[in-house]
Order: structure tokens, then sequence, then C-alpha cells
């Protein structure tokens, strides 16, 4: 069937998508090439430096964001892994009224622009007179989070044969040691692949923490936000850079990771969550 | 629990034991669900509480926000400036999804039916640049675009002219959006080009002869849901953005999302920026109903 498909293929179309990639990746070619650039213009490149990454490298302030970033994110990632994994459990076993209703609620924070949920999370903590700090950041970022996981993990537990699970409670285990004996063990490369991918996510996000953070310290997106208003220039270039470089390591480890347990598997079960049973 | 089940002398044992089996798991199950649904009840479903109770408050003398019970907030918001910023956001958002969804149809189709063996490598190739750093992506093209950046000073190389301003444009704030988002249109309809069954479109070819009229009748039904799912994945943070217009527009482009940020962290007015947040949920609630109201008719019609 496959030999009279592709016998003539839709010029249009490849051609967009080449167009596409071209798009795509220009800019962010230009932001990484500009990053070396050993002066300060953003149009012609002189010579080859690596004086505005010293220069990161050397700036305490951004330093401290930087490993307030990191830290938001490991609370963010574990927190939301734990919570996220009991909820998709709990969400594809308990079939009933109820169980729908719950997870339509917790699916919620998908829908919800970012805004929306900026705004109602600095007035609850503003609310609760708590001051704003790295703590408000990572509560908030928890409870976006939690969504992912449990997209991810349900994607995951759709997939999976529960008679796996049975025969486990047949040779005499409680459900508790079932699910700790015999699901959670499948359940790791998806565990650890949506645990990198909510990192990186709430590593860059910039929005939600924009409207949860103190002023000291900052976390990166935010700090980054604030010069870029004060016009473009190189540093941010190395620091964008950085970045991206770090986010995409972390979003192809979590795309790769299945493929390491399984070899069969694609790489992109954990956005599509596998094939269905 | 091999307790449990030795203390059931003369119980039917075809019965009994499911039916224990899943009283004792259910409990589990429930147990697990209690603790991250308190935790979204408590913070999530809590704090919109707290926006929707404040809208109806106000801004007291010294600045600070109390609850009330007025309406005064949603009548401010009812005057030209506020209606014409949130029509330009709505139009923005539209744009948006259009031009995404005539963008993202060819990339998937290509990927989908004609990519091979690289089909997972390409659309990998989108996903990671989209999921890292959007803040930064949105930089990017501010950098590519400013006055100094590398598109206007080749334009002024080539004497073509003294360069063009491309911040503060709407072209340029929807093109932003469109960049930022267009990913969420890109996987679900690749997700249904790839469930479909390709043979379809061959024996479309057979029956509509041209492949304009196959992709009409055949291919681009079987992957509406695709489509229309992506559709509404891209509207909806595309409404609610204000990133793109601040850093590629300017007063004149700004949307919904912007005066939003400025109520809150510069105007400090959080009631009146309170009723805003609620209108713009309220707003696309009822796009949404309508949106799924009328695909899912469509969809039941053409069964």
């Amino acid at each position: 069937m496959s030999t009279r498909r592709v016998e003539r293929r839709p010029a249009a179309a490849v051609t967009i998508t080449v167009l596409f990639f071209a798009w795509l990746y220009l800019p962010i070619a230009a932001v990484v090439l500009f990053s070396f650039n050993s002066v300060k213009s953003l149009s012609t490149f002189e010579g080859f430096s690596t004086r505005w990454y010293s220069d990161f490298f050397h700036d305490s302030t951004l330093i401290t964001s930087l490993s307030a970033s990191l830290l938001i994110a490991s609370v963010a990632a574990v927190a939301s892994l734990v919570l996220g994994t009991m909820l998709a459990l709990g969400l594809d076993r308990v079939r009933s009224r109820s169980g729908r209703a719950v997870g339509a609620v917790t699916l919620m924070p998908l829908v919800t622009p970012e805004i929306v949920t900026g705004v109602a999370a600095l007035l609850f903590f503003t609310g609760l007179s708590m001051k704003l700090s790295l703590v408000t950041v990572m509560l908030a970022e928890i409870t976006f989070s939690i969504a992912y996981v449990t997209v991810i993990v349900r994607g995951r537990l759709a997939a999976m044969d529960p008679q796996v699970e049975e025969a486990a409670r047949d040779l005499g285990c409680t459900p508790f040691q079932a699910l700790r004996k015999v699901t959670l063990p499948t359940l790791v490369p998806a565990l650890l692949g949506a645990g990198l991918l909510v990192f990186a996510l709430v590593f860059d996000d910039f929005v939600l923490a924009f409207f949860t953070t103190g002023v000291d310290p900052q976390p990166l997106p935010v700090r980054i936000y604030s010069s870029i208003r004060f016009g473009v220039s190189p540093a941010i270039n190395a620091v964008g850079t950085l970045m991206l470089a770090f986010s995409a390591l972390l979003i192809v480890a979590a795309l790769l990771l299945p493929r390491l347990f399984h070899r069969r598997s694609s790489s992109l079960d954990l956005i599509t969550g596998g094939e269905r049973r | 629990m091999a307790t449990d089940q030795a203390v059931r002398p003369g119980a039917q044992p075809e019965a009994r034991p499911p039916r224990r089996r899943s009283g004792q798991r259910t409990r589990l199950w429930g147990t697990l669900l209690a603790l991250p649904t308190a935790w979204i009840v408590g913070f999530f479903v809590a704090s919109m509480v707290i926006v929707v109770l404040l809208s109806f408050g106000r801004t007291q003398a010294d600045g600070k926000p109390v609850f009330g019970r007025t309406t005064a907030n949603y009548e401010a918001l009812w005057n030209d400036v506020y209606l014409q910023l949130f029509l330009r956001s709505l139009g923005y958002a539209v744009a948006t999804t259009l031009i995404c969804a005539l963008i993202a149809y060819p990339v998937a189709y290509a990927i989908a039916l004609y990519g091979g063996r690289y089909k997972n490598v390409l659309i990998a190739a989108i996903v990671v640049p989209f999921f890292a750093s959007y803040l930064i992506r949105m930089y990017a093209w501010s950098a590519l675009l400013s006055d100094e950046g590398i598109v206007n000073s080749a334009i002024k190389g080539t004497d073509l002219g003294d360069g063009v301003q491309f911040l503060n444009t709407p072209y340029a704030v929807i093109g932003g959006l469109v960049y930022g988002y267009i990913v969420f249109m890109i996987l679900p309809v690749y997700a249904s080009l790839e469930r479909m069954d390709v043979s379809l479109i061959e024996a479309g070819k057979d029956l509509y002869h041209g492949p304009l009229r196959t992709f009409l009748a055949v291919t681009l039904p079987a992957t509406r849901a695709g489509l229309f799912g992506g559709m509404l994945l891209v509207f909806l943070p595309a409404l609610g953005d204000f990133v793109s217009a601040q850093l590629l527009g300017g007063p004149s482009t700004y949307m919904i999302g912007n005066l939003i940020q400025q109520q809150f962290l510069e105007g400090q007015n959080w009631p009146l920026g309170s009723a805003m947040t609620v209108s713009m949920m309220v707003a696309l609630t009822l796009l949404m109903i309508f949106y799924l109201r009328g695909t899912s008719t469509r969809a039941r019609e053409l069964q």
C-alpha cells in the first residue's frame, strides 16, 4: 500500500515543513551565535569570544538566581511526581462519577491560562499573609505541575496490562504490595521521564514565577525578563543559550528514557502516552 | 492479608473474594486520591474563589485591597477602552489559532505520511525547542527584529531602505504568539494523522480523483478531532499571553494579559485586575462551551 502512496509527495506540504524548521531554528541560532560575539553588536559578528559567559559566571546575582531556579525545579519535580502519581493511580481505578469529577477538577490547571493561575496564586498567598519568596513559587509550581505528571502517568497506566496486578493479588499480595512491587516498578520509566519534563518546564517557567516570587532571590527567568525589558544585550544571549541548552538536554533525556527500558518503545511515548491497550 | 482470607469458612469462593478485594482496593485508591485532590482544591480552587471574591471588592485609601460587595469593578470595565482592548486580544488569539492551523497541518501531514523512519526525530526536533524556555524564544525574536538586529541591518546593508520597524506592530505580536504555541497544534494533528488508516487516502484517490478532493473528503474529516483539539490548545494560552505583546509589541498592541499584569504588579488595583481576570475566564468558558458544542454536533452529523 505504501509504494503507490509515496509516488508523488505533496510539494507544498514539504516546502512548508522545510520553511517551518528554518523559521523555528533561525532566531535560536542567532541567539547562540551572538552569545559568542566579541563585541556588543547584535548584527555583525566580529570574532569569537566567551566574555559574555565569563561575565555570567562572575555575576553573583545571576548565580543566586540560577541556584534558586534549580532548587525550585527540584522540589517541584519531586513533590508533583509523588502527588501526580497518586492522583493518576486513583483516577485510573476509581471509575465512579465522583472519580470523574475529581479528574475534571484536577485537570483544570492545564486548561487555565497561566496568567490566571499566577494572579490567583498571588492573591491566595497574600490573603494568607504569606510573604512572597521561593517557597510561594515552589507551592504554585507544584500545583501547576501535578496535572502534567498525572496526564503522563495515566497514559502509561492505560497501556499497562491489568492482569499483571491481578496475578500479584492471586499470589497473596495486598493491594498496596501489588502496587509497590508490581505496578510502580513498571511505571519507573514514565516517572523518570515525567520528572525530567516537569523539572525542565518549571526551571524555565516565567509567568507563575513572575507573579509569586519575592524580591530576593528571584528565579532566573524572572531576572532575565527584567533585564530584557531594558533592551537586548549579548549578556542575555549567553544566559539564554545556557538555559536553552540545559532545558534541551533535559527534554531530550526525558524523551529518550523510555528507550533505555524498552528497546522497541518510541521516544514520543512520553507525550503520546504510548499505544493503548 | 492472609488472615483475612482464612476466616471465611463456608463462604462461596467464587462470589466472595472479588467483592472483598474490590472493597479493600477502593479504600486504597480512595486514599491515594485524597491527598492530591485536597492539594489542588486547597490551592488551585481556593485561589480561584479568592479572585472571584476580590473582583467584588475595592481598594482602600491606603492602597490595600479589601473584599466587598460592589460591582463597581465590572462597571469600570464596561467602557470603550477596555472593550476595544478585549476585542483586540480576541482578534490576535483567533488570528494566531488560524495561522497555527494553516502551518501546523501541512507540517504534521508531511512528517506523519512522508517522514519514514525520521518521523520521531523530526517531531522531537520540534518538541525540544518548544519546551525549552518560552521566554528566551520570545527574546530571540525581539533580538532578531529589533532596529539594530540582523534583519534590519541586512535591509540597510542592501540599500533597500532605512530598515523596517517590525517591533510594536500587531504582526510581530501575532507572529510571536504563533511561534510560542504552534507546537500545541502540531502534536494533536500529528497524532490523529498517525492513527489514521492511510489506505483510506488510497481509496479516496480512486474514488474522488485528485488530491484536493481526497484531502477535503477523506483526510480532513478523519483528523478533525486532532485539529479542533489543537485549535483549543493554542487559543487558550494565546488569549491570556502577555509576554509576546510586552517584548515584541508596545502599548498600541497590548493584550488583556498585559492589562491584568499591570493591575497586579504595576498599577496595584487588585480588585479591578480580579474583575478583568474573572471576565476573561467567563468569556473563555463561554467560547469553549460554544466551540465544543459546535464541533461535537458537526462530528455527529458526519457519522
